[in-house]
């Protein structure tokens, strides 16, 4: 292919140009493949939004694991005042007390990681290897901690949260438990899944 | 930067890479033997892309099969469901379904034409049997595979085609009983049935499969690639060595020659694909679009295209022999035309291989197997009468005279002398014409003579015209809300989803939610009902059929007029009755909407020669406000049976434009390089 050197301009141009756009052809014809793999719209609706009423969760009062978001169980806490006070005393004993790393959406990243204080919305799983905690919501000395001040335990491999699912130092989870997007329809109603207040 | 002509690192990384592994697996050899220096006939014609064609089609059915395997469920309760969840609810899983049911039948296009090519053109000669004999072994495996592959939708054509193919191993005398329940894993085709038939369409047969075409191939390369002169040209070699008539099959024939007859073939695939996937019924059949049900046959069992030229040879043995059944016999002459193509190579005593240098009578016999073989197709698409049994008959003689003959035919005709090196001749465009029309004269004269006695059943009731649109959405909402409310109660749309619908509909979800769920169900859900099966029953002696894919399985037309075609008849137990659909078990539910409708019988007490008129000032809408509401729901209805027909084809026209000018692009690349060749 070493004559019809005049042409050389014109071959690596068409070679160029048909290399170019055969390479959108695969790439178009990928997507198909790619896209397809996506949840489809079965598993969007079952991931959809999860309202849940919490008319009637008292004071210190846990609702969960059930109804889930997702698969994944949902804890939601109901947090008195005397919790609320317990909960920053000792910031000292925690990884991250100030909720710096990503493991709440904006408007959760305050001193009660919450929209609203006394309610406390969390995804039910331990950031290490993902068993679900055990609830411990009361003030009182437990086994695994002498100065226990309310939160959650994982029964896997000893990680141990605060009452705003805050892991304190020394666990074998480095990070935070997860709270997950969510809004209040109005005072009652929460919804899981979505980020926007749709209360009127 | 003075660049040298040294690699740079990436490319001399990739020459390291390639020549370790080439120091312990010999790929440079491979690439040479079977690529860069496999030297092909320089004269290949039209007839040659469609071995390339047929590796690409393998290559197609593998990746969609494997992806479709990935959202469809085996089993005989959830299988219907889940073709249709993959057409519905998966993200582009409607493209993959059209790809893989496209490429069955695009399959068997192009292995016909390679075996035509190979019969023209006396490819399975000495020294090529064995090539011709895999290549065959690879037709047999993908009918069977096309076979098992098509009873896996558990449509009403999957169960009752399997029921009418794994029937004839009953044929079999003696054990014919026992082996039938034995394939069948059970008393009738069921789910046992159905998963030994997944695992052997998805596992088992693919490995033979593949297996078989590297056998093809390596026979091929072993002996060289024949031509349409049927010269050998490795008679004549150059100094180098290499043959004379030879071009290195890369880049000559895959860049410069078959890229662009690929990219023609992906064009009338996505042609299809995108904008006729059904193919009027004969890529998928219609029937296919009910779920099998082990108690109703449809009409009409025709196998699908590729299928029908045997399908009519074992149609066509009427005649017990022996004491047993024509059933068994029909089997036989069935399986018969296949095996006999195996040994066609030992039939052939001709010295000369091309039918450019062989007599008048082998040209005499290749175009009548040809036309038998398409007019025995044609046939076994339509239901049989005396005259078709007869023709149909005719032309098995002919295929297998063909065969028979041919030891003989070869022998007696005088052949002429092949040239010495190969030509660059193609067959010029009036001959062309002229055998184009001659094979279409022949196949369509025989079959119009015999369809004459048929042309009565024609005049069926005419239907009336309505016009359905996807841009319509208004009329779509108001069709939807007429369904929801009059519909909804009795037929479920059990495969589709309020989302999808409201999205699709351009509606509010949080309307549809608060004005069209009208149980406890949420917006994603399907839209079921709760009306059990059992009770339903009692009430109206059969269950109300889903109706997600009414609108594919009866066209728009039908359904507007049988809406339509409803009257007041106090002799039947729901007090209605349907001229289109004599007796139905439906009440008109639409009958507060419509009013009162008299029909006037003339007396023949025959539903379908009512003369229908509406009682002026009953119901609640006037006629034409009636149609329009019965154009709507139709038009809803048409939509719901495929919700991705708008994007389909608005996808393909981009698909098309894109292919068109990939091709453009390549002719001229192949026309530039093509050059270092001539």
């Amino acid at each position: 292919m070493t004559d019809n050197s005049a042409n050389v301009g014109r071959r690596r141009f068409l070679v160029g140009s048909t290399s170019a756009v055969g390479a959108v052809g695969v790439v178009g014809a990928a997507v198909p493949f790619v896209g397809s793999w996506n949840p489809s719209a079965k598993a969007r609706a079952a991931g959809a939004p999860v309202r849940i009423d919490i008319s009637r969760l008292n004071d210190g009062e846990m609702l969960g694991p059930i109804p889930a978001w997702r698969g994944r169980p949902i804890f939601v806490v109901k947090r008195s005042e005397a919790l609320l006070t317990a909960l920053n005393e000792d910031p000292g004993r925690l990884s991250d007390p100030d909720s710096q790393e990503p493991e709440q959406p904006d408007y959760a990243q305050n001193e009660f990681r919450a929209r609203r204080p006394d309610v406390m919305v969390l995804v039910g799983l331990c950031p290490h290897l993902f068993c679900s905690p055990t609830p411990h919501i009361e003030l009182k000395p437990q086994p695994f901690d002498e100065e226990w001040r309310g939160g959650f335990f994982c029964p896997c491999h000893g990680s141990r949260f605060d009452l705003a699912g805050r892991v304190y130092s020394g666990s074998p989870s480095s990070r935070n438990m997860e709270v997950p997007p969510y809004s209040f329809e109005d005072d009652n109603v929460l919804v899981i899944g979505i980020d926007e207040e749709t209360a009127a | 930067m003075s660049e040298t002509k040294k690699p740079g690192l990436l490319v001399g990384a990739l020459i390291g890479l390639r020549d370790w592994t080439d120091a312990r697996l010999p790929i440079m050899t491979a690439w040479k033997k079977h690529m860069s220096e496999y030297y092909a006939p320089s004269n290949f014609n039209f007839w040659y892309f469609f071995g390339v064609l047929s590796m690409v089609v393998l290559v197609i059915q593998l990746l969609s099969g494997i992806w479709l395997t990935m959202n469809y469920t085996a089993s005989a309760e959830a299988a219907f469901a889940s073709v249709e969840y993959i057409m519905r609810d998966v993200d582009y899983g409607w493209i993959l379904r059209y790809i893989h049911s496209t490429g069955a039948s695009a399959f068997f296009a192009v292995v016909y034409m390679h075996m035509f090519r190979g019969m023209m053109y006396g490819s399975y000669q000495k020294p090529r049997e064995l090539i011709w004999v895999f290549g065959m072994a690879i037709y047999l495996v993908l009918m069977m595979e096309g076979f098992l592959g098509y009873v896996l939708p558990w449509g009403q054509m999957s169960y009752w085609g399997a029921n009418v193919i794994v029937s004839l191993a009953g044929a079999i005398p003696v054990i014919g009983d026992d082996l039938l329940v034995w394939v069948r894993g059970d008393y009738l085709i069921s789910g046992a049935t159905l998963n030994r038939f997944f695992a052997l369409h998805v596992v088992a047969l693919p490995i033979v499969l593949i297996a078989l075409v590297v056998l093809h191939i390596l026979a091929l390369h072993e002996v060289g690639s024949n031509n349409p002169d049927g010269v050998d040209i490795k008679k004549h070699k150059g100094p180098d060595g290499v043959p004379l008539d030879g071009v290195p099959f890369h880049p000559y024939y895959t860049l410069y020659h078959d890229l662009g007859g690929i990219i023609l073939f992906l064009f009338v695939f996505c042609a299809i694909l995108f904008f006729a996937p059904e193919m009027g019924g004969y890529f998928l059949e219609i029937a296919n679009f009910q779920e099998a049900d082990s108690l109703k046959t449809p009409e009409h069992v025709p196998p699908v295209w590729y299928y029908t030229p045997f399908y009519s040879m074992l149609r066509a043995v009427t005649y017990p022999l022996f004491g047993i059944d024509a059933k068994f016999w029909g089997m036989l002459v069935m399986f018969g035309a296949i095996a006999i193509l195996f040994v066609l190579p030992w039939l052939d005593k001709s010295p000369v291989k091309s039918m450019r240098y062989k007599g008048t009578f082998s040209r005499i016999a290749l175009l009548s197997f040809v036309v038998a073989f398409l007019i025995l197709g044609v046939l076994g698409t339509q239901s049989v009468s005396p005259a078709k049994t007869l023709l149909a008959q005719m032309m098995t003689l002919v295929y297998f005279g063909y065969f028979f003959a041919m030891p003989w035919y070869t022998r007696a005709e005088a052949t002429s002398t092949p040239p010495e090196r190969v030509t660059g001749r193609f067959i010029s465009i009036p001959q062309l014409i002229g055998s184009l029309l001659l094979i279409a004269a022949l196949v369509v004269i025989p079959l119009m003579l015999t369809n004459t006695a048929h042309a009565s059943e024609a005049s069926n009731v005419a239907l009336d015209h309505v016009e359905t649109s996807f841009e319509d959405k208004a009329s779509l909402q108001r069709g939807w809300g007429t369904y929801m409310n009059y519909c909804a109660g009795c037929h479920e749309l059990g495969y589709a989803r309020y989302a999808r619908t409201a999205e699709d509909l351009e509606l509010d979800p949080q309307l549809v939610e608060a004005n069209m769920i009208f149980d406890d169900a949420s917006i994603g859900d399907l839209m079921t009902n709760a009306m059990s099966d059992d009770d339903s029953k009692v009430w109206f002696g059969a269950a109300p059929p889903d109706l997600t894919l009414i609108g594919r399985v009866r066209k728009p037309d039908w359904l507007y007029t049988y809406m339509r075609s409803f009257y007041n008849d106090p002799s039947r137990p729901l007090g209605a009755n349907n001229t289109l659909y004599a007796n139905v078990g439906m009440p008109n539910v639409l009958h507060g909407l419509q009013g009162d409708v008299i029909c006037d019988d003339h007396g023949t007490n025959d539903p379908t020669q009512c003369e229908l008129s509406h009682v002026e000032g009953t119901g609640s809408q006037t006629p034409a406000e009636f149609d329009q509401t019965v154009a709507d729901l139709v038009n809803f209805l048409y939509y719901i049976g495929e919700p991705v027909r708008a994007k389909r084809q608005s996808i393909g026209v981009w698909v098309l434009l894109f292919l068109g000018l990939l091709y453009i692009l390549v002719f001229f690349m192949s026309r530039e390089f093509s050059k270092d060749y001539h």
